[in-house]
């Protein structure tokens, strides 16, 4: 659906995106992590032919967005952080207008959407009128008129109380589960990503650190729960053979790098120990993001792809 | 669609309130000039040129007269400011706004956009004149007989003698005057959307452009620049008002009409050009 290939920009002495590859698949909740200024709203800037890129390529939904860009966008929806309309006018009104730069859109299609985003009543108001939930869902509404089958957000949850972070958060599943939407979410609220996204790319200081599944991310290659009777000598042997670096807490394991839990069980065995339980420890996206970062602070951040 | 599209851009201009700060501004200085000159000693001068040039001053001592007068301060002083601000804001004012990134995520070219603001702001120019025009002989009409057309011969300057038309062919005159100050109107506001285009504030743009007015206008009033007035802008503006000439010049005036045109085509193809190369960003 979504196709980067070495796309770069830079402005003026400052490089915004370097080098970025990606491929976003169809049907997929994507999410796009970095930090303020990392490269995220440039990118999606040039995904929709706003910025025009230094060098490199991206298509959306097969076509090339700076040669093409009318077929490339045809099937495009798209909200950006600060939901802006033209507030002298109604609701109604300005999806007629936002609408119209794709195409006539029927009054009955108009109707469907608004009733969709829950602004039955309020869509002859004027927007001025509204609060900010409620230009979030105009802005959802306009995203949906043109029919789209990819939706890109840019930090959609900006500027939202809980509930409508909580409303927004729903839509989105609502619009993957109902719709078969693909979605590409921007953003740095890793709680947010986390509930949505199956797959996630990190962009830090312009450059992709990571790019792969949620579970990839979450999963630690190297820390295991183990439950046995008597941990701490189990502990110590299992150093003592090598197997791991470190054990803490009463439960967790460090293994040693090229140990895998099965050839842990199989020495808790020999040397005697019942094994109850051993699985691999998740970890949180924000501990995952956070050791990434302090990563590529330490070293020139070179691409990880799982 | 390119109609329906151009609709929704007259829905954008025409639903804002400071889009009628030009037709109210307008409304005021019509009317207070119009009431000076019903309430004031000012028709003195009107007629005792007519009477000193043998024309009984009754018969062009008239609405359509008074309404010409009107027209020409209104529309070398006020008329360029409104359709400078409106031009100036048609692309800056939604950059600035953020609405201009929402529409660039749809299928539209960046140049389609831009030709339907620029229509979008033309009609805006046309219909401003036309209403001044129209307002300002209805106004007029209040305190004023219908009649003749007498008319400061202002291509000579004001001491520079009179016309005088019968009822008929002083209204035609009226009326193609204000079609021509179209072309003015249009040619401001073309100047404007043109900075507009450019990553500038829409005052920014507004200014610029009545910047590149004023200088036009000092320039080809410096009495020793009378030889290269052709050269300014702003005389070819002022086609118009050769319309209130006993003799409009036809081929001058369709000159400056194919320079108005050259000028718009240019304005319009330089915006075009740095619109498309810049980066919309929020």
């Amino acid at each position: 659906m979504i196709q980067l290939q070495a796309l770069r920009k830079v402005f003026g002495q400052r490089v915004a995106v370097d080098g970025f590859d990606l491929r976003v698949p169809r049907g997929v909740v994507f999410g796009l992590l970095g930090h303020n200024g990392a490269g995220k709203s440039t990118t999606i800037g040039m995904l929709l032919g706003q910025v025009w890129p230094t060098s490199g390529e991206a298509r959306v939904c097969g076509h090339d967005v700076f040669s093409n860009r009318s077929r490339a966008l045809a099937r495009v929806g798209a909200i950006f952080e600060t939901p802006v309309f033209y507030d002298y006018l109604t609701g109604w009104r300005n999806l007629e207008i936002l609408a119209g730069y794709t195409g006539p859109v029927a009054p009955e299609r108009i109707r469907e959407v608004v009733a969709w985003v829950g602004l039955t009543g309020r869509d002859q108001s004027p927007v001025r009128t509204y609060s900010h939930g409620m230009r979030a869902r105009l802005a959802l509404a306009q995203a949906l008129l043109p029919a789209p089958e990819l939706l890109i957000l840019d930090e959609p949850t900006n500027g939202l109380d809980p509930e409508g972070i909580h409303e927004m958060r729903e839509t989105i599943r609502r619009l993957h589960a109902e719709l078969g939407l693909t979605i590409l979410l921007s953003s740095h609220l890793l709680s947010e990503v986390q509930q949505l996204c199956s797959r996630i790319t990190v962009l830090h200081q312009a450059r992709k650190v990571f790019d792969g599944s949620l579970a990839d991310a979450t999963r630690t290659r190297n820390r295991v729960r183990l439950l046995t009777d008597d941990f701490p000598s189990a502990g110590t042997a299992l150093h003592r053979d090598g197997l791991i670096t470190g054990h803490e807490g009463g439960e967790f394991l460090t293994l040693a790098e090229g140990i895998s839990p099965s050839t842990v069980v199989k020495r808790m065995v020999e040397l005697g120990f019942p094994v109850h339980a051993i699985h691999r420890e998740e970890e949180t996206l924000e501990n995952f993001y956070l050791s990434l970062v302090k990563n590529a602070a330490q070293t020139d951040p070179t691409p990880v792809t799982r | 669609m390119f109609l329906l599209q151009l609709k929704h851009e007259l829905w954008k201009l025409f639903g804002k309130k400071r889009t009628y700060i030009g037709f109210g501004a307008f409304l005021l200085a019509q009317n207070a000039v119009i009431l000076m000159f019903r309430f004031t000693k000012a028709t003195g001068a009107i007629r005792r040129a007519l009477e000193g040039g043998g024309y009984p001053a009754e018969a062009f001592l008239t609405a359509t007269t008074i309404a010409t007068q009107v027209v020409i301060p209104v529309a070398f002083l006020l008329l360029p400011l409104y359709v400078a601000l409106v031009g100036g804001d048609l692309v800056a004012k939604e950059a600035e706004d953020g609405t201009l990134r929402m529409i660039l995520a749809r299928p539209i070219s960046r140049l389609r956009l831009l030709t339907l603001k620029w229509l979008a702001g033309a009609l805006f120019g046309i219909s401003l004149s036309l209403m001044l025009g129209l307002f300002g002989w209805l106004f007029a009409s209040i305190w004023f007989p219908q009649g003749g057309l007498f008319a400061i011969q202002l291509e000579s300057g004001p001491a520079g003698g009179f016309a005088v038309f019968g009822t008929a062919e002083g209204a035609w005159r009226y009326v193609a005057a204000h079609a021509l100050l179209a072309t003015k109107a249009i040619t401001i506001m073309g100047l404007a959307f043109l900075f507009s285009c450019f990553n500038m504030k829409p005052a920014a743009a507004t200014i610029v452009a009545l910047s590149v007015m004023f200088v036009n206008a000092i320039l080809m009033n410096i009495p020793w620049f009378v030889d290269y007035k052709a050269w300014f802008i702003t005389h070819h503006l002022n086609l118009w008002q050769w319309m209130f000439l006993q003799s409009p010049p036809r081929t001058r005036m369709a000159e400056s009409l194919s320079l108005l045109v050259g000028f718009n085509l240019t304005f319009f193809a330089v915006g075009a050009a740095a619109f498309q190369m810049r980066d919309i960003k929020s």
